[in-house]
This record gives C-alpha cells, structure tokens and sequence, in this order.
C-alpha cells in the first residue's frame, strides 16, 4: 500500500478513535443522543477509542521510520480532536453512526 | 499572597501570557511561515523559480566561488571590531568553506568563516556569504531578499533585534513562559478535560473565544510544549554560554582528546597545503551511503582549516529520510583518505539530534511538513483567542472605571493578529511591485513591511476607542478586509509580473509557487469570512448586552 494511503487510513482511524473516545465523555454523549450512556458502553468506547487510535500508530509507523512516524501520528490525534470537536458544534448526529444508533432512535440535543 | 495554587497559576498565566503572548504570537506565526521558507523564497524571487539541484561539482565550480569570497559581511566585521582588543587586519584569514542545501533548494548557500585575531572569545568566527545557481555557478544577486530564509525565518527567532542578541533572549524568555503558561493552563482549566471536544461557536464571544482557546491549547498541547522546548535547546548556548566562561578549559581539553581520537586537528598546521579531489570524496561518501542502502544526497559540505597542510573536509548526508541530522564522514584534505566516521549517536545527543531536527524539518515528508504548518496555525489561533478573552472579560468593566487596559491591549492584539498578516501581505505585494533593477531592493522590502506594520498598530490605536465604550473595535474587520484585499492583489501581482499563474503552476505541478498563492487565497477567504462574522456580530444588539452579563458573571 503506498504511504499516502497508509497516512490516509492513520488519519481516519484517528478520527474515528477520537470521536469514540468523545462519545465516551457525559457531556459529548448527550449532545449527540438523549438516551443516556450505561457504565459498560463508556468503556466499550473508551477501549474501542483506544485501539483506533493504536491502529493509528501502527499504521503510521509501517508507513514511516519510528521517528517520523510518531511525529505524524502526534499531529494527526490533534488534527483528529479538533475535527472532531468541529463537527460536533456543528453536525453532531454524524457521531451517532459510530455507536450504531439510527439517526431517528437517538435525537441530538442543541449543542 | 493568592487564596490557593490555583488562582496563583491563574495570575502566572494571564499576565505572563498576555505580556509574552505578542512575541510569542510572531514566534509562532513566522516560524509557520519558515515551514514553508524555501518555497515563500521561490516566490518572492522568480529568477530562482527552478527545480531543486544536487550539491554540484566542487572541483568545477565550489572552490572557485569560495575563493570570491574574500571578505566577511560589513555588518559582522563592524561587529568584531567592537569585541577585540586590538584593531582587526585588512585581511581576514578564511577558517573554513561551507556549502549547504537541501531537497527544496533550487540554488546553494556558500559561506566562508574567517578567523577574528586578539578577540576575546575563544574560536571567534565573522561569516561572508554568497548564493549561487549550481547549474551553472553563477553568483545571484546579493541585494535580492529571500522573503522566507532571508526575512520571515529570522524573524522567528531573533525579532531581527540584533544588537546584543537581546532578541533571541526575549523569544527565549518567551519560550520559556510559554512552557510555564501550558501547565498552568492545564491546572486552571482542569475542568476542560471533562469536555475536552467542547467548541460552542453560537455562544456569546467570551464563551466561544474560551472554548477555541483551551481547545487549541489542549489539543495540540504535545506540540505547543515539544516546538518551544525545542527551540530553547537549539540556542541553549546563547542563554547558557558556559562552553565559552567557566567551562572553558573542559572545553580545550576535550577538543584536544577528540582531535587524538578523531584524527579531526582542533588548529590550523600553519604549513601551507594543498586539497585534492573532493569531487573524488563526495563519490566515496555517496558510495558508502548506497553500501548501507541509505538515501544518499550531499547536504553539508565543509573544508576546515582552509589552505593547510592538515585541512580536512566534513561531508554530510542530507536529511530527507530522518527526523535527526548531522551524519557524517570526514576526509583528510591532502589526501582524500577518510579519516573518521561520526559514530552512531548516543542516547543524550540522539534526543538532542530528534529535537532540533524536528524544530529546524529539513526532512521529505511533504504530509508531515502541512501538519507542522497546522500546528503552528493552531498555537496562533490560541494566542489569539487568550487576547480576545483577556479584552471581552474586562472592557465593559474598565469601560465602567475609565481604565484603558483593555482598550491598550486590543488594540495590541489587533496589531499582533491581524496586522501581522496585513504587514507580511503587503511586503509580497511590494515585492512584486518595486522595480526589479532598484538598489537596495531588500531594504526597501523590509521597509515595507516595518511600515504596514506601524500602519496596522496606528489603525487599531484610532478605532480602539470603541473598546473604551465596552464595545467591539472597527479596527478587527476593517484589517480582515485589507487582508482580503491584499492576498488576492498578491496572487494577481504574481501572475502578472511572472506569468505563473495558478494555472500554469498548477498545471506544471510547481507547487512552491502555486502553493503560496493557494494560501494567500485561503488567507483571504478566512479573512472574508471573518470581517463578514464580525460584522455581523458588531450588528447585532443583543451579543453587547449578553457580553456585559456574562462578563460580570465571569
């Protein structure tokens, strides 16, 4: 696979461990579904940000030497929680397909 | 003195922060822009607007464009003359020749270190300096500024306040308050990290403008804290100068056991020498790399002790594959025999290597050199909005009082945020509109930029009475509206006088040129939407009478 397309990928499981690892947070959870979270979703979410985020550095050190790749992997997790904050003060429900709720079972609340 | 740590730290960062925060602003703002220094160069000197060359010929053509240089710069020589205790001689004895370049340079900076006689400071060195095409060898012109390398990198951290290096040690010191702002700023907005994605734009200012500050400060914290620590260490020799005081005689000692091992002599024989082939030693050197299946191009290349018997030449890989930099191979000058190997580094100077390499990005890593661009946007965004907090959470009550802190520091702000942008963009519209064949042109240039820059702070000090009145300064949109107007004059000016237009670079695929015009487009859009967000905002009467509630709240 070539770089770029590794970076590519590094930077989509940076964001999505991002978001899962928001979606983990009270306050991030309820701006996205009313229904409240239970104790076992926040860790499922915290786990599955965790990995991703993982999977995020893996992918940048195949695609770099270790030096490099930890210096790309730390700019794309900020690159990453920014996005994520933008779309949730704008278009939050997006995040709602990442814990597999329809969009109509989990009304967002205004951000 | 403070009723807890806490608001103690909260003191530390608000005051160091606001008060440090317009240098660290220009820090942060043109060490953005250096991450692009070699292609804003290109930009700002079309005759240069070529493909990146290879280090060239030595024996054709570098050995007789450093002997050309038979004299340091005027500025450097005046500046000796201060520091020594007898008059310097006509003639300054050459110490050593260097030439350096990287993947991004089109044309090769040559200098040559002359040695200072009767000066105090021990190895005491004034350089002079030439810039050549090394297609051909021919010396550009020394009167054209490189806008990047030449105005804006400098600028990043010197100030371009000179005299006694006072400003490396202001953007030192302001490094340093940075690092402290960062941890205090995580202990006062510890509750941030309970809703570390929160971003509310459709509050009233002060909420939103908090919100982008801890936001851009948390998220890019890893950053904030790596790039001003790194920054430090690379000029850690100006702030403790303890090689050239009390170290001093360790110093001498370890030079003379390194030159025992190395084989590298500390001292000119003084027997004159002869220097053969080192077209023949950049092939051994390139050779050994290709050996060890490592990309092999000649970054640095450098003849100490210059026309001695016991000279020697230092040639570097260059840095296109790694984070760290300095490997090389050292070759006796009379001989061409390699002498010494840099050995692998150690653990402390491998740290040392990765930090400065990572601040100074002579690396090819296109994906990663944007990211580095963003964070450095973003620490600016986070300055910026600890202005704007710092203004919106005291001008209704200074307003009240008749105090001008606020109305001061607005006006500051503006000059540092907005003006900073007005004053950079209308030195690349004058760069492309002062006639090619004036003297001086790069005085002119920076002339340009020092004015347009008094221009923004005289604009925002006018229109700054608003804040006096608890409400929004003009100042704010109107320079959004010079930006606009700016960046796109820039990118028009451009075409113009060059004929390389966004199509034709875009179609060529020469992205330094199309690439600083693309973002002096983005500039302008963001500076549109932004003057169009606050007048909006200036419009509306319920944001003034919300902003006074949630002042007093805050």
């Amino acid at each position: 696979m070539p770089d770029s397309a590794l970076l590519a990928a590094a930077l989509v499981c940076a964001v999505i461990g991002m978001s899962w690892l928001a979606l983990a947070m009270d306050v991030h959870w309820d701006q996205v579904c009313d229904a409240p979270g239970s104790r076992r979703s926040i860790v499922v979410l915290r786990m599955l940000g965790a990995s991703s985020l993982l999977g995020s550095l893996v992918l940048c050190l195949v695609a770099d030497t270790a030096t490099m790749a930890v210096l790309v992997w730390m700019m794309l997790l900020a690159l990453a929680a920014v996005s994520v904050a933008f779309v949730l003060s704008t278009r939050p429900r997006i995040l709602a397909l990442l814990v597999g709720v329809s969009w109509r079972s989990c009304e967002p609340s205004s951000p | 003195m403070f009723a807890n740590f806490r608001l103690s730290l909260t003191w530390l960062h608000t005051w160091f922060g606001l008060t440090l925060g317009f240098v660290l602003m220009v820090a942060f703002f043109f060490g953005s822009l250096s991450v692009f220094d070699r292609e804003i160069d290109r930009w700002s000197l079309p005759d240069t607007r070529i493909e990146p060359q290879p280090m060239p010929s030595f024996d054709s053509i570098l050995a007789s464009r450093f002997a050309m240089i038979t004299e340091p710069d005027t500025d450097q020589r005046d500046e000796a003359a201060k520091r020594v205790t007898a008059p310097l001689p006509g003639k300054l004895t050459a110490r050593s020749w260097n030439a350096y370049t990287t993947h991004r340079d089109p044309v090769l900076l040559m200098y040559v270190g002359f040695e200072v006689p009767n000066s105090p400071l021990p190895e005491d060195t004034v350089y002079g300096d030439i810039t050549i095409d090394p297609r051909d060898g021919r010396v550009l012109p020394e009167d054209r500024l490189a806008l990047g390398s030449g105005f804006f990198y400098p600028m990043h951290y010197s100030l371009h306040i000179t005299w006694h290096d006072l400003g490396y040690w202001i953007v030192g010191f302001a490094a340093m308050m940075m690092l402290v702002a960062l941890v205090s700023g995580v202990v006062m907005h510890r509750k941030f990290f309970r809703e570390f994605f929160t971003f509310r734009p459709g509050k009233r200012l002060l909420r939103s403008t908090l919100d982008l500050h801890n936001l851009t400060g948390v998220v890019a914290l890893p950053f904030h804290f790596l790039w001003a620590l790194s920054g430090l260490i690379i000029f850690a020799a100006i702030y403790f100068p303890v090689f050239e005081t009390s170290l001093q005689p360790l110093v001498d000692q370890h030079e003379h056991e390194e030159a025992m091992h190395t084989g590298l002599d500390a001292k000119p024989s003084g027997v004159p020498g002869r220097l053969a082939s080192v077209d023949a030693m950049m092939k051994v050197a390139k050779d050994h790399w290709a050996s060890r299946g490592v990309p092999g191009e000649v970054g640095f290349l450098s003849v100490t002790h210059v026309g001695n018997s016991n000279a020697y030449v230092s040639i570097y890989r260059d840095s296109t594959d790694r984070v760290a930099t300095a490997e090389g191979l050292h070759f006796e000058g009379s001989t061409g025999r390699v002498i010494f190997e840099d050995p692998p580094a150690g653990p402390i100077e491998t740290v040392n290597a990765f930090l400065t390499g990572m601040h100074l990005q002579q690396f090819k890593h296109w994906t990663l050199r944007w990211l580095i661009f963003a964070g450095g946007l973003l620490s600016c965004a986070c300055i910026a909005t600890g202005f704007i907090f710092f203004v919106e959470k005291r001008k209704h009550v200074h307003a009240k009082q008749g105090r001008v802190g606020a109305t001061c520091v607005d006006a500051l702000a503006v000059t540092t945020v907005t003006g900073i942008v007005v004053a950079t963009m209308f030195m690349l519209v004058m760069n492309r509109v002062l006639p090619e064949e004036l003297a001086r042109r790069g005085v002119w240039e920076k002339g340009a930029f020092w004015v347009a820059w008094l221009a923004t702070l005289l604009h925002a000090a006018w229109r700054a009475p608003a804040v006096l009145q608890g409400r929004l300064s003009k100042a704010w949109a109107e320079q959004c509206r010079v930006i606009v107007l700016l960046g796109v004059a820039a990118v028009a000016l451009n075409a113009l006088t060059t004929g390389d237009h966004l199509g034709r670079t875009l179609g060529a695929g020469y992205w330094p040129v199309a690439g600083v015009d693309l973002l002096l487009l983005a500039a302008a859009g963001t500076a549109a939407i932004a003057a169009r967000r606050l007048r909006q905002r200036a419009g509306d009467p319920r944001t003034e009478l919300a902003s006074i509630e949630e002042a007093e709240r805050a």
